[in-house]
Formats: structure tokens, C-alpha cells, sequence
């Protein structure tokens, strides 16, 4: 039965806890056990384990006392300044930069397309299409058929 | 000394972090084994007590507040940090198996004469440990390692008696598993060697 076992003992209470009694009930169980056996085993090397880790302890340096007052002068240092202020110089720039970057798009949303309408406008327009056929430097009708009339006689 | 500082004296507060540093520093100890990560608690847990000094009424001792504002931000600081899911046997190191192997028929707090071991173990000890949760961690440490009462880690923590009880069997079985399970792979590697995975 597992009633029987030591193994709620042993997850209940410290080992180092256990009385006298009670660690001879472990110890007797576990010899006929196996299952208690590691479980013994392991309580064990975790109690161990845990002895260990706290020895382990971390003494201030005589310059922490220094440390500590000059980390609290810089937060009251920081906490004297206005929130506003403080908002201000960490997004400042960000802000800055997003006004500069709006303004350009407005400029290049309104004034430059209007200029280029303009420009397209004068350079495609019915007239200077008609009044540019003039100087344009396309063969007219009766060179292109000289051309073609002086080959022929040359190959006769 | 106390009201002095609460009056914004820092000569009177900088007394009251010379004073009582060693006992902030063994706090964070609990948690940390780094020494910047414990000095980092440390001054932490200072700053937060000048900002909390109005709340400080004298009726328990500053030693006692000072326990508690260190154990709750040493909390905060390892909640945040991300825990190990698991750990297996190829996650130890050679030292550390061999420790396991020197130990595994030795009685339970045996102490090491040899620093090299204590620092090995403690390391082991670190990597089982981060397999539970930060505060059933401090339960276990508190109780089966510095053997503390029940009531002194309610103190220190603020929980209840019933809480700190349930976490401590929780932390005790879970490592019990963790170490069987451990030392099964070792002995039949074949099995399989994670622990803490089955939570």
C-alpha cells in the first residue's frame, strides 16, 4: 500500500527536521523498499544541495554605501525635473523629426505635382505639336521617293 | 534614524544602508549568486525603501521592512527573468556528475571541506533549483536550508503560514522527482534524464 511508504514523510518535512523516531522508520522502510530507497536517496542529495546554495552568501563592498546615495541623488535629480520636460527630451527629437517629415510630404504632396502639370501641359500641347512640324528633321514625302528612285537607278 | 530620513536627511539614510546592507545582501543571496546581480537587488531594494519611507510606522523593526521590501523585489526581479524548463544529465557539467556520483551513498549534509566542491555544488544546486518557480525556490531555501519557521518566512514574505506550508511540500516533492529522475538516468541512461519537465 502506498500509505505505507515513507515518501509523504519525506515531501512533509525538512529531513534535517525528522525526529530520531521517524528517520528510523525511513531508514527501515527504505532497506525493503526500492521505490522509498531512491526516494530516500534523493531527499538526501537534495537537502544536500539546498545546505550548500546557502552558504553561499555575498557581502556589500565598503563602496556600495557610496553607490546606493549616488543612484538615489541621480533619481531625485531626475524626479525634479517636470514631467512634461522629461517627456519632452526623450521623445523630443522623435517629434521633431515627424513635424519635419509631415511638412516635406505636404510639400511634395501640393507643390510639386502642380509644377509638373504645368511643364507637361506647355511641353504636349495641340500647338507647339503643329507649329514644331516644321523644324523637325523627319524626310518629307518627296525626298523619301527621290531617295528610293535614285537607288533603283543606280542598280539598272 | 528612521524619522530622520522620512524628513528627507540622507546622512540618516545613508546610516540606515550602511547598517543594514549585510542583511539586504544575504536576502538577495538567496536569490542570486552573482555578485552584480546581488549588488544590482541591493540598491534596487534601497531606492525603493527611501521612496516607501512615509509608509514605514515604526511598529515592526526596519530590519524586518527592509527583509520584506528585499525578498518581494528579488521576486520581482527573478519572476522576470526566464526560468529553465528542464535540466537534464548532458546539462551537467563534468564536476557536477561527479559530484552527483561522490554523493549519491553519502548521508545528507555532509559539509565539504574542499571550497572547490562547495562552489561545485552550490552550481548544481543553482540548476536544480531554477526548475521551480521563484517563490517555491525561496520556500525550500528558506526552510530546509537556513531553517527558517514557517511564521519567519510569512514574515518575510507576506503570505500566509498555510501558503508558505503548501509551497514548501510543493518545492520539496518537486525537487525529491527532479533528483530521482536524475539519478535514474545516471544509473540507466537509456530511460531518459530530463527533470522538471513534467509539471
Amino acid at each position: 500500500m502506498r500509505d505505507e511508504h515513507i515518501i509523504g514523510l519525506l515531501d512533509n518535512t525538512p529531513l534535517g527536521n525528522l525526529s530520531a523516531a521517524q528517520l528510523e522508520v525511513v531508514r527501515t522502510h527504505s532497506q525493503n523498499c526500492l521505490s522509498c530507497e531512491r526516494a530516500y536517496q534523493a531527499s538526501q542529495l537534495s537537502s544536500a544541495l539546498i545546505k550548500e546554495r546557502v552558504q553561499t552568501v555575498i557581502e556589500p563592498t565598503p563602496f556600495f554605501q557610496t553607490r546606493v546615495m549616488a543612484a538615489l541623488r541621480e533619481q531625485q535629480a531626475v524626479e525634479s525635473v517636470p514631467a512634461w520636460l522629461r517627456l519632452w527630451r526623450s521623445a523630443g527629437a522623435l517629434v521633431s523629426s515627424m513635424a519635419v517629415a509631415t511638412v516635406a510630404l505636404a510639400a511634395l504632396s501640393f507643390v510639386v505635382p502642380s509644377a509638373t502639370n504645368e511643364q507637361a501641359a506647355t511641353a504636349y500641347s495641340a500647338e507647339s505639336v503643329i507649329f514644331d512640324q516644321g523644324n523637325d528633321e523627319q524626310l518629307s514625302y518627296e525626298q523619301v521617293l527621290s531617295t528610293i528612285y535614285a537607288e533603283e537607278d543606280e542598280a539598272k | 534614524m528612521a524619522s530622520l530620513a522620512q524628513n528627507g536627511d540622507e546622512s540618516a539614510f545613508a546610516e540606515i544602508v550602511r547598517r543594514y546592507s549585510p542583511r539586504v545582501f544575504s536576502v538577495a543571496s538567496r536569490f542570486f549568486r552573482q555578485r552584480s546581480s546581488v549588488e544590482e537587488a541591493a540598491q534596487e531594494v534601497f531606492l525603493k525603501a527611501f521612496t516607501q519611507l512615509k509608509s514605514f510606522e515604526g511598529r515592526g523593526s526596519m530590519e524586518g521592512w527592509l527583509t520584506r521590501i528585499a525578498t518581494n523585489t528579488c521576486l520581482n526581479m527573478l519572476r522576470s527573468a526566464k526560468r529553465r524548463p528542464e535540466l537534464t544529465v548532458s546539462d551537467l557539467t563534468e564536476d557536477e556528475n561527479k559530484w552527483l556520483d561522490q554523493h549519491v551513498s553519502e548521508v545528507a549534509g555532509v559539509r565539504h571541506s574542499n571550497v572547490e566542491e562547495t562552489l561545485i555544488a552550490a552550481d548544481l544546486a543553482d540548476r536544480v533549483l531554477d526548475v521551480l518557480p521563484p517563490e517555491d525556490q525561496l520556500a525550500l531555501l528558506m526552510i530546509d536550508g537556513e531553517d527558517a519557521s514557517v511564521k519567519e518566512v510569512a514574515e518575510a514574505t507576506g503570505w500566509s503560514e498555510s501558503k508558505v506550508k503548501v509551497r514548501a511540500f510543493r518545492a520539496r516533492k518537486k525537487l525529491r522527482e527532479a533528483m530521482e529522475k536524475l539519478l535514474s538516468h545516471k544509473k540507466h541512461p537509456q530511460i531518459g534524464g530530463a527533470i522538471g519537465n513534467e509539471r
